[in-house]
Formats: C-alpha cells, structure tokens, sequence
C-alpha cells in the first residue's frame, strides 16, 4: 500500500516542486535510461546519490522512505531471482551478491526516479505536459484520471482486505505459491471495482460532453524560465557523460580491479 | 459480556482522532444500534471488535479475548462483520462457494461447510441462487449475501455495518425480520447506521456518537424522542415523533416510533374524550 504514498502529489514550494513539469520528466527519463543501459554498482549508486539530493531539497524523503519500504518485497523478490540465476550460470557466491545488489538497486532508482516526479508535479501540470508534447488529449486524459485514481484504488484495497480478512483470510500466512493464491479473493474485488468505475466515469465524462470540441485551449501554459533550463542543462551534461562512460568502456566495474573480481564479463 | 471498550481512542494514519475515550459494553444477545453522523466513528467502533483495527489507547475485550492479543482470524470467528458494500467480499464464481470461502478458511470439513452454507443460504432465502455468480444477484440479495457469509460460520456476536444502505422498503422489511430472528436465537447483534425509521422499528439500545465520543446511550424510546440528543448526534427523529410532538397540546405523548405506537395513542385520547 504503501508503494502508492509515492504516486500521490504533495503541495510544497521548493525548488523542485517549481521546476518546469517538462524538465521533470526529462531528468526522471534521463536518469531511467542511465540505469537502463549500465549494470555498474557505481554508476548505480552515483544515481541514487543524486536522487537522495533532490529528493532531500524537495523535502519529500519521509513519503519516498515510505515508498520504498512498500517496494521492499519486489526488491527481496529482484534479488533473489538475480542472485539465483547469476549463481546457475557461474556458482560463484560473491558475483551472484554483486549482481543481485546492482538490480535490486536499479529498480530503487527507477522507482525514485518516477516518484520524485509523480510527489513534486500536480495531475494538472502532467495533462499540461502531456498535452504540449502532442499527447492526444483522451490519452492524456486517461493517463491523469489513473494518477488521480491511485489513492482511490489503494483505499479500496485496504477495504477488500479488510473484508476478506474478517472472513478468516491470511494474506501473510503460508508458503510463498499460498500467498500468491490468497491475493485472488483481494484482486477480484477489485479488478470488478476498477472496471465498474472506469465505467461510470466515461458515462461521467458523456454527460459533460468530453470529446464534444477538437480545439482545445489551455488557462494556463507551461513557460521555460532560466532556472529550468539550468537545471536542464546540469542534467544533460550529466547525462551525455553517463552515456559516454557506456559508448568508451569506461564503467568502473570494468577499469577498476577490486570491483571487477564481483562483475565478471 | 459480549464485547467491553474501555476507554478507547483511535486514531488513523491520516491524523483522524476517530475514536475519544469510548467505554462502553455489549451484553449477550442484545440488539444495539450505533448512530450518529459520518465520520462519528460508528464503523471505526464495529471494526475494533473483530480487531480489524486495534486501540491505540485503552483496550477491547471480546468475548474474554483482547483483541490486542488475538488476529483478526481468530476474533472473527466470535464476531462477524458485515460490511457496508457487500460486493467488496465477493470474488468466486458462485453463490454457494462464496458463503463457503471463510469456513474453509477456519477449517470445517466439507460435509459441515455443505450443511452449513446450505443452512446459511436457507435462513436468508438465497437457496435458490446457489450456483448463480453472486455479482448478478440484486442489491438486497447481495445483502443478505453478504450476512449469508458471516452467518455460516454463526458467530456470537454478528456486527452489520449500514444494512440498509441502499435497499427498497421491501428489502429493509426482510433484513428487519432476519436482525430480529437472529437475535432471539441469542445473538449479539450491532448496527451501525443513520436509518432512524428502520432503528424506530426494531427497538433496540441506542448509542449516539458525535466525533468519536458517546453521547448518549440508552432506550429507543428515550433517545431517539429526545430533540436535544438527537441534534447533538446530527440524526433526525423519526417522523412519527414530530407529528405528535406537534399533537402534545392535544394530549398526545410525542415518544411515538412506530405506527402501533401512533394507533394505541390516537385511540387512547379519542376513548378518553368521548368518556
């Protein structure tokens, strides 16, 4: 549940929480691909340290700590699949723990990455952004209406589950395939909530005549000012170096020794 | 006793002080009927006796259990919880498996899960829907459904969470017969709800709540006649009860809940006119 807290927008009035939505995006995009293209500890790490920055400046690390520890199961299951499978190829124990640890890592910039934008951007300023990058609107539309649902949705599965749990049901108990086959009596509930909402809010939108004009015209419009395209900048640079160190076969774990013996070829 | 509160508090993760300082006690087999406005902390109160939720200050005895103590398996098997939307529970593809899902849960062998989902079904008059998928049933049916699930596995203390939310007069007449049935076979039964007519009709104890603190807590007939209380809980009297209260000048008693009541009153001051 707690994955959620970081899908959820917080008013706040840093630095961050100003910057041009569009840059946002860029620099979560930017930082999605870097952790894409290297499986490097370090760059892994530089990553994440630069994260903790900005998400420090935006004064949001109590709700990411809560995102993450939700996220803490999929990161065990992450580890455990990389460990495994790395240890089958080559039964080395010390190679199976640095892979593992480098893709758990990778899916906490990921999740970092898209929750600094999604806590520090209003649903409006995404349909904004959206919208200015040719977004068809019923797509974006669509898009907001998820983002805006997320805490809907979560509150619902805390209700299932509380009404599954009166009826004796143990999510936590059990082996591992028992609690797999317990989140059906949760998921049901929902996926039928989900579909009759989706419903109701396209009848919803009917009656306002969503659709009913082509040319669509914003109050407001999204303006880059100087400090957004600084910090673009900074990131770009960042970025291109990222690339760079990839394209030359520079990735510290290949150049430096100790790091090399975790991260065979 | 059914279930002790001593002065509990709760308070939810988003700040919300739903519950200040409640001491209360439920004795076997009565009926009560918890009122009040939204958000008075009715629905946070029946979910501290199945320990879906548990006090942060004070404590919760049910049945001689703190619900401290104790999981929210072991505490629904003494109290049932129906709650407000029954479809939030359902998720097999039949009538008949979705009554049995919780005692297979609690361990019954499949000869006693058969004989008591086809008692269950019986008792709420859903016997003929058995293999049907319970998403198709009405509201009502879903309803009793719903209690249908609680019942199979009959636990002392059946909890029902705005039943009659939703439901035509014909539907609240049926649930109204079955609150009863089930609680002259001895069953705590406790309502939580705004339905001030259905209350009215069933005469049960009354507790009012106002933002998380009882205030009030007694006879039907006392409470929900009192104009005063019943502000203070944001509920309305029941209709009868303005109609004679307008009447008092004329002799009328205003503690009139239900039609019986109106009769027995309107004949009373018209024999004794005419004497």
């Amino acid at each position: 549940m707690s994955l959620f807290e970081g899908l959820r927008f917080r008013p706040g009035t840093t630095f961050v929480h100003r910057l041009d939505p569009r840059v946002k995006l860029a620099t979560s995009t930017m930082v999605l691909i870097t952790a894409v293209i290297h499986i490097d500890i370090v760059i892994i790490l530089f990553l994440l340290m630069l994260e903790s920055l900005v998400i420090l400046s935006a004064k949001v690390q109590n709700l990411w700590i809560k995102t993450i520890r939700g996220a803490l199961p999929l990161v065990a299951i992450v580890f455990a699949i990389t460990f495994f499978s790395q240890y089958s190829r080559e039964p080395v124990i010390s190679t199976g723990l640095g892979y593992a640890l480098t893709y758990s890592l990778r899916l906490l910039v990921f999740l970092s990455s898209f929750s600094l934008f999604f806590l520090t951007t209003t649903p409006d300023e995404i349909a904004l952004t959206l919208q200015q990058l040719r977004v068809p609107y019923e797509y974006t539309f669509a898009f907001v209406s998820a983002i805006r649902f997320t805490p809907v949705m979560a509150e619902e599965l805390q209700v299932v589950l509380d009404a599954q749990r009166a009826r004796g049901l143990e999510v936590d108990k059990g082996p591992f395939t028992k609690r797999l086959r317990n989140l059906i009596p949760v998921l049901v509930p929902l996926l039928v909530n989900v579909i009759r909402r989706s419903y109701e809010l396209a009848e919803a939108m009917e009656v306002k005549c969503f659709g009913a004009s082509r040319k669509r015209t914003s109050l407001k419009q999204l303006n880059m000012r100087r400090k957004d395209i600084f910090f673009l900048v900074v990131v770009l640079i960042l970025f291109s170096v990222g690339v760079s160190v990839k394209l030359l076969g520079l990735e510290p774990v290949k150049t430096l020794p100790l790091l090399g013996q975790f991260f065979p070829d | 006793m059914s279930a002790i509160f001593e002065s509990v508090h709760y308070i939810y993760p988003s700040k919300v002080h739903a519950l200040r300082g409640v001491s209360l006690e439920f004795r076997p087999g009565e009926l009560v009927a918890l009122m009040g406005e939204n958000g008075s902390g009715k629905t946070t109160l029946l979910k501290h006796i199945n320990g879906l939720l548990k006090p942060v200050k004070g404590r919760v005895i049910v049945e001689g259990i703190d619900t401290r103590t104790a999981s929210v398996a072991q505490l629904s098997q003494v109290a049932g919880l129906v709650f407000q939307n029954a479809e939030e529970m359902f998720f097999e593809s039949n009538v008949f498996d979705e009554v049995a899902f919780a005692l297979r849960n609690f361990g019954y062998s499949e000869e006693v899960v058969r004989k008591r989902v086809e008692w269950a079904l019986k008792f709420f008059e859903l016997d003929t829907y058995s293999s049907q998928s319970p998403f198709l049933l009405s509201g009502g049916e879903k309803k009793r459904l719903a209690m249908a699930i609680i019942l199979a596995w009959s636990p002392r203390i059946i909890c029902l969470d705005e039943p009659t939310i939703g439901q035509d007069s014909l539907q609240k007449e049926k649930m109204k017969h079955m609150i009863k049935m089930l609680n002259t076979q001895g069953r705590t039964v406790l309502l939580a709800t705004h339905d001030v007519e259905f209350v009215a009709e069933l005469r049960p104890r009354v507790i009012l709540l106002s933002k998380g603190e009882v205030v009030a807590d007694g006879k039907c007939e006392e409470i929900l006649t009192d104009e005063t209380l019943v502000k203070k809980a944001s509920i309305l009297m029941p209709q009868l009860v303005y109609a004679f209260k307008r009447l008092e000048d004329l002799g009328f008693d205003s503690r009139v809940l239900d039609v019986d009541d109106g009769v027995r009153q309107v004949l009373k001051v018209l024999r004794h006119e005419s004497v």
